[in-house]
């Protein structure tokens, strides 16, 4: 800790911290465009210069460091002119567009001209014009106004990870443009526009339609996946209109994922449903809420309560569900005497469940040594968990990869290692056995035919070697039938390197269907059982079958059941719900409804509904309470949804005892990895038509090798399962890895 | 006494009327002064803030751009402005409402407006009768403003241009 002097007030400071970190800590405003806290120091932009005492010439605040007894101005003459000629000469080329620009009123650029800015231009030359490229349907660019900060380039190569912005030509020149014809293609590109300070880069689906000034901003999460980004909507006349990142250094630091920035559009879309409406004599009747709920419970009475089968009722809601949703819908059902409660929709084996807990936090994934990540492509799926595995590798740590195919890492990879799903727990058994090899322990039965192969000495070695690993469990695993097996292994691999576990394998708000036991107790049927029997009476909560079930066809088929009397809570419609469902009650979508989100590291963030929702839907936990109440249930008083968290017991879900056996036998036959495309997880996601229109929203493919291809005598561009074929030698043997972004039936 | 006699002499006198008389008759022969409205108008200001306008480019095209300055600048909340892309990429006005019963004529939009479209002219002489939607002119109706008196606005802001 040294004291230094800012404008005759002294300050402490840390050796070797810049200047500007220490004003803006101290509240001193000092302007700037290039610099940006989470970004490097670029020093480009000049506009941050200060007077200290004894240096010939102004320094600029962001890359000078602070030196005990240093004095500094940041606004006496000597700083002040600089920064007027610097501004003057930022000014030179912006072009006087302010009015239409939809930067304006958040505009860097324009607040610092109205303090260090002259009223009068002496330029009387002609100012420089950029043609603008198309960068994809996030962002707009303008490039004319760019000055040059560089923010955006930095950005794409520090936090990014690949560098799709860059500077051509010298001078006048100089250019900020794609490297590429296809744009940017980022998962994190969004933040860009929040680093520009200008308006080169802002949000497509935004343009032109409203000043900065005219909206509200409200503190909401993003319930997309597993981090539960902050951020704000701001919202125009009850209508959310763009989302842009919150700090928190804890959960999303400054950044957030395009799938939480851009999802909003899809509260807009044409099929959100709307009107409560009952099916009578096979045809919909929008109908008033008191009629629908009415319906709905005579429904529930007359085919499962009142003939006493109330385990011939069921209860299914998506992992989107907030976790007050979750609480309401079990304690109804659990009320009423059924224990058929399952959120878990996409497993098709429930009985081979992963127990493994997540045991790290999210600011500590930076800090580690060593990652082995299994069946899992984070940078897609869990963008802001990426993030700081990507944080950890550039800052020495090494990462080992167990995946089906090769995906695209924006980080150096020790090892990636393509394994076949069947051959996975084989893998993990023979780095267990090597571990306890090295650690001279004593090998239980079930290890003692493995032989160690290379690859699994090399992957345990280094968790062995390493000081403060972590083992990544992806999503890939949901549906390998060994996938209990596989959970368990990396339990024990994790006791024995003293390596902590990050299971991602569930995502958006599946913590909290987990904390709220959403699943079936005792005598209670699962997901799967439920749609094996003849269900008299089924509660849906916000589920699409053609999108949730890991087998649609089947889903569907058992839920349009004659006797089965289905209510539909959903956001949004599609004929699938129409099919099967006797009542379909409007609900909020996100940002509609308060509650809460649990993210991986269990953090419950709490959120207040931005905007109401639209036309007659209601929050969800609303309807569930008022359903209760018609049911005449004890328990449901609730005012808000506060209330309800409250009642929610803080008892973290007990894993069950590893007491299976650990199966490392190999399966034969082709195995088929079957995920929803990153922009396909979630309902608003699959309506916001920017986001569908990016190259990973268009991702619909199945990849196989050309030896998978010829076995299953197909070539590229057929439909294999409803989805293209994409040959591509990086997918391991008599493997098929699906992304599919449209529902396509059968899935396995 | 004394004021009693001399109000007797006045009045028989027919003074009052003959004082009045003479004004009468001195006016006969004056210049006129009396403006015989609508067929004969004062002359107005070029500052004068009456009805609003919509103002377009000599090419035809208009000229807001939809910066939403006025409505921001407005004291009233008298306009109401949305917004959209147009197909040709240009930033437009969707609608463009001016509530006349909130308005209170202070010409802020006019000084907000970087393009000069909305612009307050010299009309005075508008009247909306019946409901309450008569008192809101949309952007057509400013539109139709704008090119009828186009003429008359660009006059005023000429000679207003020198003293700026």
């Amino acid at each position: 800790m040294i004291e230094i002097e800012i404008n005759g007030n002294v300050v402490n400071a840390q050796v070797g911290e810049m200047l500007i970190a220490v004003t803006d800590r101290e509240g001193i405003s000092v302007p700037r465009f290039c610099y940006h806290k989470k970004l490097s120091v670029a020093a480009n932009c000049r506009m941050c210069l200060v007077d200290v005492e004894g240096a010939p010439k102004p320094q600029p605040a962001c890359s000078t460091p602070v030196n005990e007894g240093m004095k500094v101005h940041t606004q006496n003459e000597r700083a002040k002119a600089s920064q007027q000629a610097v501004m003057e000469f930022l000014l030179i080329n912006h072009p006087l567009d302010c009015p239409i620009c939809d930067q304006g009123g958040e505009c860097e650029l324009q607040d610092v001209a109205m303090g260090y800015g002259s009223d009068v231009s002496r330029f009387n030359e002609g100012k420089r014009v950029v043609n603008d490229s198309d960068i994809g349907p996030l962002i707009q660019t303008d490039m004319t106004r760019c000055i040059h900060c560089t923010r955006c380039v930095r950005f794409g190569a520090e936090i990014g990870g690949i560098m799709e912005m860059g500077g051509t030509g010298r001078g006048e020149d100089l250019k900020i443009e794609p490297f590429l014809a296809e744009g940017i293609q980022s998962e994190l590109s969004g933040n860009m526009i929040d680093v520009c300070p200008v308006g080169a880069l802002t949000s497509k689906p935004f343009r032109y339609e409203l000043r900065t000034w005219q909206m509200n901003s409200v503190s909401n999460i993003a319930r997309h996946d597993l981090t539960g980004s902050n951020i704000y909507t701001q919202t125009y006349k009850g209508k959310v209109k763009r989302i842009v990142a919150k700090d928190n250094e804890n959960v999303n630091e400054t950044w957030i994922s395009d799938r939480d920035r851009f999802s909003y559009e899809g509260l807009a879309h044409k099929n959100r449903l709307l009107i409560p409406q009952i099916k009578v004599e096979d045809r919909w009747q929008e109908v008033e809420w008191k009629v629908a709920l009415d319906f709905a419970v005579r429904g529930l009475v007359n085919n499962a309560l009142n003939t006493r089968q109330a385990n011939k009722l069921g209860a299914l809601a998506s992992n989107t569900a907030t976790l007050e949703e979750f609480h309401l819908l079990q304690k109804l059902l659990r009320e009423v005497g059924s224990e058929n409660i399952d959120y878990r929709l996409n497993v098709k084996d429930l009985n081979n469940a992963i127990t493994l807990e997540s045991n790290i936090k999210l600011a500590e994934l930076e800090s580690i040594d060593h990652a082995l990540i299994i069946a899992s492509n984070p940078r897609l799926e869990q963008p802001m968990i990426n993030h700081r595995l990507r944080k950890a590798s550039l800052s020495g740590a090494s990462i080992d990869v167990v995946n089906v195919m090769a995906f695209d890492f924006n980080y150096r990879l020790n090892s990636e290692n393509i394994i076949a799903p069947n051959r996975t727990v084989l893998i993990l058994a023979e780095v267990l056995k090597s571990i306890l090899q090295t650690a001279d322990a004593e090998i239980p039965e079930f290890l003692s035919v493995i032989k160690v192969s290379d690859v699994a000495k090399i992957l345990a070695d280094n968790l062995v070697n390493a000081g403060n690993s972590v083992i990544v469990l992806g999503e890939h695993i949901i549906n390998n039938p060994q996938a209990s097996s596989i959970a368990q292994l990396i339990n024990k691999i994790a006791q024995q390197t003293n390596s902590t576990t990050l299971n991602i394998s569930a995502t958006a708000n599946s913590m909290a269907g987990a904390l709220t036991k959403f699943i079936p107790g005792k005598g209670g049927l699962d997901a799967n059982a439920m749609l094996a029997t003849d269900l008299k009476a089924t509660i849906l909560l916000d589920v699409y079958p053609q999108f949730d079930f890991h087998n649609a066809v089947q889903a569907i088929e058992a839920l349009s059941n004659k006797d089965n009397f289905v209510i539909s809570l959903n956001s949004f419609k599609d004929e699938a719900i129409a099919q099967y469902s006797d009542v379909m009650l409007p609900i909020a979508s996100f940002y509609e409804t308060s509650g809460s989100h649990i993210n991986i590291e269990g953090e419950v963030q709490s959120f207040s509904a931005s905007v109401g929702a639209p036309s007659k839907a209601k929050p969800a936990w609303k309807v569930l309470k008022v359903l209760a109440d018609l049911l005449e249930l004890p328990g449901f008083h609730f005012a808000n949804s506060t209330q309800v968290a409250s009642e929610i017991s803080n008892q973290s879900h007990k894993q069950e005892e590893d007491d299976k056996n650990i199966d490392t036998t190999v399966k034969q036959g082709v195995n088929v990895i079957w995920q929803k495309s990153p922009y396909a997880m979630d309902v608003l996601s699959r309506h916001a038509n920017s986001l569908q229109a990016t190259k990973i929203g268009k991702m619909h493919s199945a990849s196989m090798n050309k030896a998978t291809a010829k076995t299953l005598e197909l070539s590229a561009g057929e439909q294999y399962l409803g989805v293209p074929v994409l040959i591509s030698e990086s997918v391991a043997d008599y493997c098929v890895f699906v992304n599919a972004n449209q529902s396509t039936g059968s899935k396995s | 006494m004394i004021n009693n006699i001399k109000k007797l002499v006045k009045d028989f006198s027919l003074s009052e009327l003959r004082s009045g008389m003479k004004i009468t008759a001195k006016e006969l022969i004056n210049k006129k002064i009396t403006v015989q409205f609508p067929e004969e108008r004062t002359p107005i200001s070029p500052r004068f803030r009456g009805l609003h306008a919509l103002r377009r480019y000599p090419n035809g095209e208009e000229r807001c751009i939809a910066c939403k300055l006025c409505e921001a600048v407005c004291p009233a909340n008298a306009i109401t402005i949305e917004s959209e892309m147009r197909e040709d990429g240009t930033r437009r006005t969707t609608q463009y409402d001016i509530d006349l019963f909130k308005c209170i004529f202070c010409g802020f939009c006019e000084e907000a407006c970087p393009v000069d479209a909305i612009v307050e002219t010299q009309i005075f002489d508008y009247a909306f009768v019946g409901s309450r939607d008569g008192s809101i002119i949309d952007k057509a109706h400013l539109l139709e403003i704008g090119n009828k008196n186009e003429k008359m606005i660009n006059k005023a802001k000429l000679e207003d241009a020198k003293y700026r």
